[in-house]
């Protein structure tokens, strides 16, 4: 059998996933002993995408440029694999939908402290026209295979370019993120939410959730190993939601629901919620961070 | 164009098997009457509305939801109703940021014998969200 053809591209990203697959060290050399990398911007610059058996794309689709190579890989590719959570549920940029394209513009080009530019001057439209919104990949093209993370754990792409060069159907681990994690669990209520290291900061060992700081653990796919609680830090979700979530903030306000006592008593007068509710701070940045443009409610809704 | 007189709001209605599905059960056969613009879903305890329901609800057009249940004390699972409505005040405070009005989403306490209670409910948030207007997801283009 020759040598099974690879071919990567990048759409709306920071390169992490890239650096990622890099990251395999020598564990890309077996890999590498029966694929051939027909096409990788990150390495070398060629504009023709050829033909290919498997395609890996990594970024969110951001502008029209983004499209255009999404649908160009989805012919020329036989199976087509989402790489990091860019491309899987939008990302990090995914969090623009809570602005209008003119706002990011503006800000990106005219406000931002670092930029001068009293002429007002913005890319040409007929360059790079910039999406009203972002999307994940599978809004645009079919998707074969996903590899969350952001980036994505190197032993998890790894595993599903091993299995895909052995015919197999790669898998992702369908437990969570808790699952992984070393810290010991109570099954504790807890009397308020906080904020991660502006109301202080949790004790080592203990769930982080349990002292009142959002963790997103309960509701992540596992894969990464439950790096962040690990070294104290709440998960934020990187890996997205598992197989059983459809909206991984929806579902994290149902587990925060079960633990967050605001009842020994049992009348709270209606007039209190709002204020109760202040405690979840930045809903869609705690809860959406890696993917908003794939929830339920994929963008902010603009008043008219 | 639709003007605000021909805007009728859909209501999507969580209500408990135990208190509130029997309020609305009894509001029937007391013949009392509420807005038919209502559909109700029963579910066997309000703890069990995961918001994931309710946002559903609303990617798929509905202008308002009410989640409806035993009043507090009185569930018939102890604390169902009380993580219902934690649920909701979290719930509220994402919608909006998110630009969907928090009052599209209404907790209610409605117990078996308050079949009046619940008509009231319903004429009074379907009144509201015929001034809201409709829901602005439906323009949403995913
Ligand atoms: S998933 Fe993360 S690492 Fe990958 S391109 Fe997006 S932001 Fe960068
Ligand atoms: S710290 Fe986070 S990931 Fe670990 S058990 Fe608690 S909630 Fe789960
Ligand atoms: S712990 Fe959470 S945020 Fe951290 S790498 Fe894992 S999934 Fe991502």
């Amino acid at each position: 059998m020759g040598a099974v053809r690879i071919a990567c591209e990048w759409l709306g990203i920071c390169s992490g996933c890239e650096i990622a697959i890099l990251d395999l060290h020598e564990g890309i050399l077996p890999i590498l002993e029966k694929v051939e990398f027909v096409h990788i911007p990150v390495l070398v610059d060629v504009k023709e995408i050829p033909e290919a058996d498997v395609g890996i794309i990594s970024g969110c689709i951001e502008n029209e440029d983004n499209i255009e190579v999404a649908k160009e890989m989805r012919e020329k590719c036989k199976i087509i694999v989402a790489l990091g959570s860019c491309a899987c549920f939008g990302g990090i940029p995914g969090l623009r939908n809570l602005y209008t394209r003119e706002e990011v513009l503006e800000k990106a080009y005219v406000t931002t402290k670092s930029t001068v530019n009293p002429d007002r001057v913005f890319p040409r439209k007929d360059v790079l026209e910039l999406q009203e919104y972002v999307k994940p990949l599978n809004q645009v093209i079919k998707v074969d295979y996903y590899i969350p993370g952001c980036p994505p754990p190197s032993d998890l792409i790894g595993s599903v370019l091993t299995a895909l060069l052995e015919g197999k159907e790669p898998q992702l681990p369908t437990n969570t993120v808790c699952d992984e994690c070393p810290l010991q669990k109570e099954r504790k209520a807890i009397p308020e939410i906080r904020r991660w290291c502006v109301d202080g900061r949790p004790e080592p060992d203990k769930c982080i959730l349990e002292q009142g700081f959002i963790c997103l653990g309960p509701v992540t796919r596992a894969g990464c190993g439950a790096k962040c609680p690990s070294i104290g830090v709440p998960c934020r979700g990187c890996m997205g939601p598992t197989d059983r979530v459809i909206d991984q903030g929806a579902k994290m306000i149902s587990a925060l629901g079960s633990i967050w006592m605001l009842d020994e008593e049992l009348e709270i007068p209606p007039e209190e919620y709002d204020k109760l509710a202040e405690q979840l701070y930045d809903p869609v940045g705690m809860l959406y961070r890696f993917t908003l443009p794939s929830s339920l409610i994929p963008r902010k809704i603009m008043k008219k | 164009m639709s003007s605000e007189q021909d805007f009728k709001p859909l209501v999507v209605a969580f209500c408990c098997n135990w208190c509130s599905y029997a309020g609305a059960d009894l509001a029937g056969t007391s013949r009392i009457q509420y807005p038919p613009n209502v559909r109700i879903i029963r579910v066997m305890c309000s703890g069990r509305v995961d918001p994931q329901f309710i946002l559903r609800a609303f990617e798929k057009g509905a202008d308002g939801v009410l989640v409806a249940g035993c009043h507090p004390g009185d569930c018939h699972y102890l604390k169902g109703n009380l993580y219902a409505r934690r649920r909701v005040i979290l719930l509220k405070r994402l919608l909006e940021t998110i630009g969907i009005e928090p009052e599209r989403l209404r907790l209610e306490w409605i117990s078996a014998s308050e079949g009046g209670k619940l008509a009231e409910v319903i004429h009074s948030f379907v009144k509201e969200l015929e001034k809201l207007g409709p829901n602005p997801l439906k323009e949403v283009v995913k």
